[in-house]
């Protein structure tokens, strides 16, 4: 029984939360879209005048474009086959009753709290290094050669990376929702003489495709715009080979200092990512009951 | 018989969920064992894991570049942010579960939206904001930031939380003539205080790993440790063992809360979309 006062008072204690992401986000998004109409470059002061949409012909013929595209999907699909994949097995095995389960649970999640640039550099120098890595050594021992993992498959290195944060976050997750799972429904399957992959598929499966989803989606969201994993160990290159999206749009604009170009990147990554929030939100809008 | 098999079976388990477990953390306790060697230590082929531990490299580590001003950059940005979202959130997270409105929940899907705009479509607006007002390099001007990308996360953890709380105890607090104040001090914060507790703990972590803002906003004075060791990506000479040092001092303090914080984690990061 809401009276006419406490609605304003309601009113008055969400306004500063909106007022400010009301102006987090309109603000630099406006001027965002604005600048991507002019031509504007840092190093030239006083010199912008409106282009229309020339920055984005610019940005679309730009040469590193579609690389950036290519590699800002693999990267995504990669990762995500990765941990999407490895998160369901290790949710099974980790479901499964086994001596020291908490220890192992930590285990398995910490990666996830290691900030982005050590990931990165530890990774790079001490895992993956030809000479001085450990997997250089592992290679040697067994009578290999050593792989020069970020000389021959940058890329690829920065999905391994990527993924060692994040298949945790999917494991936990899909680890959360598996024990929500009825545990007699799988026994009555087990005595109905349904074999493991059968129950797998029929039972486990479906029960995990709406915790799969929203991690799809807001790994997604957040793969689209990985950064710091690749300033850290190629700076975008060799040449274009590891320049996704985002680091386009920054080199663009605060390396380059075009501005005009770089914002409209940004608006063209903005429009990428609104895809998958739609969904996302669409999920998410089900399960609040306000 | 069935006993025999269901032992066998969780041995076998357990070995290989342990075994996968180790691999998964081996990087961090590699790291954590690189930090007490020596450099020459480090980079020995084959790989030393008996060796005679050394503290030098944390003292290197400070010497060299003030650690100490970057760790604590860390810890002022990440808990100042923390706490100026959850004054501002609080009273919206409190508004919205309490009195709830026809439009809250459309209120509540456009603040989560907020949070899933990349940051590299505002980079450049915010970038030449920082310049034009002095806030380059600031503790000041990355706070402010750090607030603004994680105040939705933080509305909604709360929000979450708050609901939880049953409304007749309200209800009945104001029948017997409690004032607002004395309703929420006495009824209500005692058992909000567990939701805030959890909220402040997942966004503390998310403030300390943020590497967006935090590389692109800062150059020294105002680094925390995500863009300090990025500096450790151009290096000279020898310095495995002095990153790994740099690296277990600023994921140490984070990898303990997190560790409490898994519940939240799953809470907070799926905005509720699993349970």
């Amino acid at each position: 029984m809401a009276t006419k006062a406490s609605r304003a008072t309601a009113r008055l204690m969400v306004s500063p939360s909106v007022i400010l992401l009301l102006l987090w986000m309109i603000v630099p998004l406006g001027m965002t879209i604005w600048f991507s109409l002019l031509r504007y470059n840092l190093l030239m002061p006083g010199t912008e005048s409106f282009a229309g949409l020339e920055n984005y012909r610019y940005f679309f013929s730009d040469p590193a474009f579609w690389p950036a595209i290519a590699n800002t999907l693999t990267l995504v699909l990669g990762v995500l086959a990765i941990t999407v994949g490895g998160g369901i097995l290790l949710a099974i095995l980790l479901d499964q009753p086994i001596f020291g389960q908490g220890i192992v649970r930590i285990l398995v999640i910490a990666p996830f709290f290691v900030m982005p640039t050590v990931s990165a550099l530890v990774w790079k120098n001490m895992m993956m290094n030809p000479v001085n890595g450990l997997f250089g050594w592992l290679a040697r021992t067994f009578g290999m050669q050593p792989i020069d993992f970020f000389g021959q498959m940058p890329l690829f290195s920065i999905i391994v990376i990527v993924s060692w944060e994040w298949l945790p976050f999917a494991t936990l997750i899909l680890l959360t929702a598996m024990q929500s799972l009825d545990s007699e429904q799988l026994e009555a399957a087990e005595m109905d003489g349904a074999r493991p992959l059968a129950r797998f598929r029929h039972i486990v499966l479906p029960h995990l495709a709406r915790a799969i989803t929203v991690v799809i989606l807001i790994e997604t969201i957040f793969l689209l715009s990985i950064f710091a994993e690749i300033l850290v160990t190629t700076n975008g290159g060799p040449g274009t080979a590891t320049t996704n999206l985002p680091f386009l749009v920054y080199a663009q604009s605060l390396l380059q200092f075009d501005v005009g170009l770089g914002s409209a990147g940004g608006i063209f990554a903005v429009i990428l990512a609104n895809i998958v929030a739609i969904f996302l939100l669409r999920m998410i809008g089900k399960n609040i009951d306000a | 018989m069935a006993r025999a098999v269901s032992t066998r079976r969780k041995i076998g388990f357990t070995a290989l969920a342990w075994a996968v477990g180790l691999l998964i953390f081996f990087p961090i306790l590699w790291t954590v064992l690189t930090s007490f060697k020596t450099e020459a230590d480090a980079v020995a082929i084959p790989p030393k894991f008996l060796f005679t531990p050394t503290l030098d490299n944390y003292a290197t580590v400070q010497s060299r570049s003030n650690y100490g001003l970057h760790f604590m950059n860390s810890v002022i940005l990440s808990l100042g942010s923390t706490l100026l979202a959850l004054v501002i959130a609080i009273p919206a997270a409190w508004a919205m579960a309490f009195q709830p409105g026809r439009r809250t929940k459309d209120l509540l899907m456009w603040m989560l939206s907020t949070k899933m705009m990349p940051a590299v479509g505002v980079l450049v607006p915010i970038y030449l904001i920082f310049r034009d007002f002095g806030l380059l390099d600031t503790r000041l001007g990355l706070m402010i930031v750090l607030t603004l990308i994680n105040l939705p996360i933080v509305i909604w953890m709360l929000f979450t939380y708050f609901r939880e709380i049953p409304g007749e105890i309200l209800e009945a607090a104001r029948m017997d003539g409690a004032s607002l104040w004395r309703e929420i001090v006495h009824v209500l914060a005692p058992m909000a205080v567990p939701g805030i507790a959890s909220t402040m703990l997942l966004n503390i972590i998310l403030a300390w790993n943020e590497a967006f803002w935090t590389l692109n906003l800062t150059t020294s004075k105002a680094a925390p440790l995500t863009a300090f060791i990025a500096s450790y990506s151009s290096p000279e000479g020898l310095f495995y063992a002095k990153l790994s040092a740099a690296s277990t001092l600023a994921i140490a303090p984070i990898l303990v809360l997190g560790w409490f914080s898994q519940k939240q984690l799953v809470r907070g990061l799926t905005f509720g979309a699993v349970k």
